[in-house]
């Protein structure tokens, strides 16, 4: 009996056993595309790839310009990749890495901090096009500030259009600045005006209240206070070239003589006597309680905590807006003004636009759809929401705040207007290096004495040294 | 996990003399696709990040030869240097903290508790473990906030002012190896709370009738007997706590200046961040030679130990 | 105060600790009434320490799950509460609306399942080797196996991805699965558990004439499942929570596991909203959770699985 029994538990088992093995291997089989990434949708195919910084809910929001695009281009098959990544930096290494396995796509929504790096290694330069499509090109440079279009110039060429830009400007917690007694800032406030609002700020507000928030990033944090007070962490040149866009595009334009070849960075500066002046403000707001330590990377609470109204100001742009009312900020919660004089009131923006790589198989197909991605139709269809601010000067309208805020949103673009030298994010080819060397030293010079601050600069200046001389 | 732990004494006789045809050829089948992998998707890219050591390669363009070149760069380069002795500084207070805690909490559940109590603790000391590195430190940043951070703000009841957690060296190093800790001494206090399972209760008696009770009786009794699983649980603490990455990675980002990079994040930033694969294979051949060092001398010590009982 | 020392003498349920269950009934009731006031007041603060322990293990969890189920604007309110008394979930509808979580569960489904079913055959198949049969190299070959666990992953992983590239599975799920099923560490699990299983058993099998084969497949195999289980359960845990190698072998968002694609949630420029973070860090740990609840003796038992021997 027991033995009967046990054949009977061992057949069932060995039942079991066998449907459980096919199960595995059936359903192997069945999500085989999955496994091969066949199932993806133009993998492998020779259509145009595109490949933008985001989500598939990014990828997906621009099917309406591939629809639009096709139209006009029936010939040309477009497949949009969405690549996530944390940071910019994060972003370009993802590309590198397609480089890598052998699959690069052919063009890439590039934003200032590879704008170098692109153009140095892989990007493919646009001046033919440009030069060729002249006449229709002429539109969308009168509706784009020249000083966005140089950030993409590299020498003497121009590597992208730009299509969203962010300058850093100051945001501020109204409430905070009411109860503070105080009234909204001057367009040319001072950097001790900016202190003195804080203090107020300070004794209006409990101890869990922080009138300046920063963080410590390429964009926002420091550069800005180099910025303003005229001077930068890299030494600032620029390259010549570039003159047939000027004068092709803008030659009426007041800032006409400003505009050059491109901007380079070959050397560092941290230990100019301004950017010293610079740090020792950054560091008196952290000693008085005025200003955080600003921590490394971060920025993911920065929203909840400006929303719920623990902050009184902090560098941003217009890509703000849309997250501050998606945490439920009103728009009379918050406001904006430019960014505080010192020696200048020179602004730091960072911008993005298509780059056309080197290995793109129908360069005259990419181009096509870089030309289309600038148009205002193309733009519309993108920008619907205030997540970040069109490059086109007739797009940062009324339409686009409306419901949302902030009341002067008309800050955003007056400040290419204003401060015609407002300069690109400093990023050199050896960017990821540059940054690293920047950012790893900035919370000790901000949250120590003065003997560490110089100290702290020091490094900055040698580990910066190191970074500019790697090849990229 | 009695089962898969415990030693039981087998005749070998009958294998010995079973180094028969059919055996053999079965072992080589049986082992094959372990070898096969390991030996394509392990070894042989040991062997090629060893190679790769001495080639300047950013991926874009081919490879050149530089000889010693990259390890030359390496050992000169600072910030190399201060994340090993992170590193090192890391693994001492880490794992020590770890052991300790561990150690302790063992003991302490290990002694007179309702079985349902005894249970509930094991599983609540094991929770962190399931959970990943990455978001364990993505919420641990929010608990850290010098501002808003729930930490501070129970400190404030003991009247300790904030403390600048993320933004000062001291303060990021504390952060990062409490929240490593807090994660991962539950794999400690289950090894020790095996190695207590097995010391005999007649030693304690032994030791009660003497007259050693409480603190006395574990420094005498339990501490000598537990050594076994002390020096495994400390090769285990030490292979993993060399080779922290996700941790500071999220929390600190290595900063500020250089105070929490560790010899993996320099790895990953060169070879990555700078696309210096020469110079990261460079890194991680030095590592790996110091992990390879610390275990066998390690394992020298702990082979002593295990045979001892 | 008695029935707690007498409930703990009672015969546990579980059968893990059936072991120490014997051992505390072997010491008996002798000098009971004679300490019964300074033990009970010691297992008192034993208890009280050990509750604060555990709150301090389960307190950030708690507070990651009530502030993911509240407003953004709420975010980091002080007194900051653990319990979510009044839950909203605008945060995780926001999680399902940025993300494919679907897509992603799928991914980290297929991606840990496999490995977990791969690594579970070629380490039974590898371990019972290893224990079992007897063939020249065997001890080099494992120690050059276990050798392979000192090695950061960070430092083989370019000459993977190049592998993977000349395998033309770039971008794939098979280039996160294939290259994990090879497992040192489950093949040194396995060939622990073959040894402690009776080798008379086998003895008795080669007697009656059964095959190396047949031995293995009749005899040993159907007694290593639970073995086998522990591993299957390490390696789902592992890798669903794996971080850096999605990161380098998966471009297309098509192709990320879970971990991966809530990293996105954190937003560039801090655009994205700590509950909504919070929330996707919720969501990663359920599975784990399911895991935890009903794997959990089976993933203690082979966490600790390096201490026996």
């Amino acid at each position: 009996m027991p033995g009967s029994d046990g054949k009977l538990r061992e057949i069932t088992r060995r039942t079991a056993l066998g449907a459980l093995g096919l199960g595995i291997i059936g359903a192997t089989t069945a999500s085989w595309p999955r496994l091969t990434g066949m199932d993806i949708p133009g993998r492998g195919d020779s259509s145009l790839s595109i490949a933008i910084m985001g989500t598939a809910a990014d990828a997906a929001a621009r099917q309406r310009v591939i629809d639009a695009f096709s139209k006009v281009h029936p010939e040309i098959r477009v497949k949009v990749q969405a690549i996530q990544a944390v940071d910019w930096k994060d972003f370009f290494t993802k590309i590198l890495t397609m480089v890598a396995a052998g699959t690069p796509p052919d063009v890439v929504y590039v934003a200032t901090e590879g704008a170098q790096l692109f153009a140095d290694k892989l990007a493919h330069p646009l001046d033919e096009y440009l030069r060729r499509d002249a006449a229709d090109m002429k539109e969308y440079f009168a509706d784009v500030h020249p000083s966005l279009v140089e950030a993409f110039m590299y020498k003497g060429s121009l590597f992208q259009l730009p299509i969203d830009w962010n300058a850093a400007n100051m945001y501020y917690n109204t409430g905070s600045l009411r109860s503070a007694g105080l009234e909204r800032p001057a367009d040319n406030w001072t950097h001790t005006d900016f202190r003195a609002t804080l203090a107020a700020m300070r004794k209006a507000n409990t101890s869990d209240f922080t009138p300046y928030y920063w963080t410590n990033r390429l964009f926002g944090g420091v550069v800005p206070w180099l910025y303003a007070n005229d001077t930068s962490f890299l030494k600032e040149t620029k390259s010549t070239g570039g003159d047939w866009l000027w004068t092709t595009f803008y030659a009426n334009d007041p800032s006409r003589s400003l505009r050059s070849g491109g901007y380079q960075w070959l050397e560092p500066n941290a230990t100019d006597p301004r950017v010293f002046e610079s740090f020792d403000y950054l560091r008196g707001l952290v000693k008085d309680g005025l200003g955080v330590r600003p921590e490394e990377g971060g920025g993911s609470s920065l929203v909840g905590l400006f929303a719920s109204g623990r902050i009184g100001t902090t560098p941003a742009g217009g890509y703000w807006v849309q997250g501050l009312n998606e945490a439920g900020m009103t728009e009379d919660g918050f406001d904006v003004q430019f960014f505080p004089r010192w020696r200048t009131q020179r602004h730091q923006f960072g911008t993005a636009g298509y780059a056309i790589m080197k290995t793109a198989k129908d360069k005259d197909a990419a181009w096509e759809w870089v030309k289309f991605s600038a148009s205002l139709d193309a733009m519309r269809l993108v920008f619907t929401t205030p997540n970040t601010t069109p490059s086109r000067r007739s797009m940062v309208n009324e339409q686009l705040y409306a419901g949302k805020g902030p009341r002067h949103w008309k800050v955003f673009y007056d400040t290419l207007d204003r401060f015609p030298t407002t300069g690109p994010i400093p990023a050199p080819p050896q960017q990821a290096a540059v940054e690293t060397a920047l950012m790893k030293n900035v919370s000790l010079a901000v949250s120590g004495d003065e003997a560490q601050l110089k100290q702290a600069l020091e490094s900055m200046q040698r580990d910066l040294e190191l970074a500019l001389r790697r090849q990229a | 996990m009695s089962t898969a732990t415990s030693i039981r004494p087998r005749t070998r006789s009958a294998a010995a003399k079973d180094e028969r045809h059919p055996q053999r050829w079965l072992a080589w089948a049986f082992l094959a696709p372990t070898v096969v992998g390991m030996g394509l998707f392990t070894l042989l890219p040991i062997v090629a990040s060893l190679a790769l050591a001495f080639f300047r390669w950013d991926i874009i363009s081919p490879p050149t030869f530089v000889g010693f070149d990259n390890f030359a760069e390496v050992v000169q380069d600072p910030t190399v240097r201060v994340s090993f002795l992170n590193t090192i500084m890391f693994v001492i207070v880490a794992v020590a903290l770890q052991l300790g805690v561990a150690l302790a909490l063992a003991i302490m559940v290990q002694e007179k508790l309702p079985a349902w109590l005894r249970v509930f603790f094991r599983s609540a000391f094991f929770f962190p473990l399931i959970l990943s590195a990455a978001s364990v430190s993505i919420f641990m940043r929010y608990l850290f906030n010098e501002q808003f951070g729930v930490v501070n703000w129970l400190l404030s009841f003991v009247g300790i002012p904030a403390v600048p957690w993320l933004t000062t060296p001291g303060g990021s190093a504390a952060v990062v190896i409490l929240v490593y800790v807090w994660q991962n001494f539950g794999f400690s206090f289950l090894l020790f709370i095996g190695g207590l399972a097995s010391i005999p209760n007649e030693t304690y008696e032994a030791a009660a009738l003497d007259g050693a009770t409480g603190l006395r009786k574990h420094l005498h009794v339990t501490l000598p007997l537990l050594s076994p699983t002390t020096l495994v649980a400390s090769v285990m603490a030490i292979i993993n706590a060399l080779q922290v990455f996700d941790q500071p990675y999220v929390l600190t980002r290595g900063g500020p200046g250089d105070s929490t990079r560790t010899a993996v994040m320099v790895i990953f930033e060169s070879a990555f961040q700078r696309l210096e694969f020469g110079q990261a294979s460079a890194i991680g051949v030095i590592l790996t030679i110091i992990i390879l060092a610390i275990t066998a001398a390690q394992l020298r010590l702990s082979k002593r130990f295990v045979f001892y009982q | 105060m008695t029935t707690i020392s007498e409930r703990a003498e009672a015969p546990g349920s579980n059968a893990a600790h059936g072991r120490r269950n014997r051992i505390a009934r072997n010491l008996g009731p002798r000098n009971r009434t004679m300490r019964k006031r300074t033990r009970n007041w010691s297992t008192l603060g034993r208890v009280l320490l050990l509750l604060i322990a555990t709150v301090l293990v389960l307190g950030p969890v708690l507070w990651t799950l009530s502030t993911s189920l509240r407003p953004p604007a709420e975010s980091f309110q002080l007194p900051p509460s653990f319990l979510p008394l009044e839950p909203d979930f605008t945060s995780y509808q926001q999680v399902f609306k940025q993300l494919n979580i679907m897509l992603l569960v799928l991914n980290s489904a297929l991606v840990t399942g496999l490995i977990a079913v791969g690594q579970m055959a070629t380490a039974a198949l590898a371990g019972y080797a290893f224990a079992n049969l007897r063939f020249r190299g065997r001890q080099a070959l494992f120690s050059i196996v276990l050798a392979t666990m000192m090695v950061p992953a960070q430092v083989t992983i370019v000459p993977i991805f190049m592998l993977i590239r000349g395998m033309g599975l770039s971008d794939t799920l098979l280039a996160l699965i294939l290259p994990a099923i090879p497992t040192a560490f489950g093949t040194f699990l396995m060939r622990q558990y073959f040894l402690g299983l009776p080798a008379d058993l086998g003895e008795a099998a080669a007697i009656d004439g059964a095959s190396p084969w047949r031995t293995f497949r009749s005899v040993y195999a159907p007694l290593a499942m639970p073995g086998l289980a522990i591993v299957g359960i390490l390696a789902f845990n592992y890798h669903w929570n794996e971080f850096f190698r999605p990161l380098i072998l998966t471009i297309s968002e098509q192709n990320f596991t879970l971990p991966l694609g809530l990293v996105s949630l954190q937003g560039n420029l801090g655009t994205g909203s700590i509950s909504v973070v919070l929330a996707g860090v919720v969501l990663s740990m359920i599975p784990a959770l399911v895991v935890f609840l009903f794997g959990q003796r089976a993933l203690q038992a082979g966490l600790t699985a390096g201490s026996g021997k």
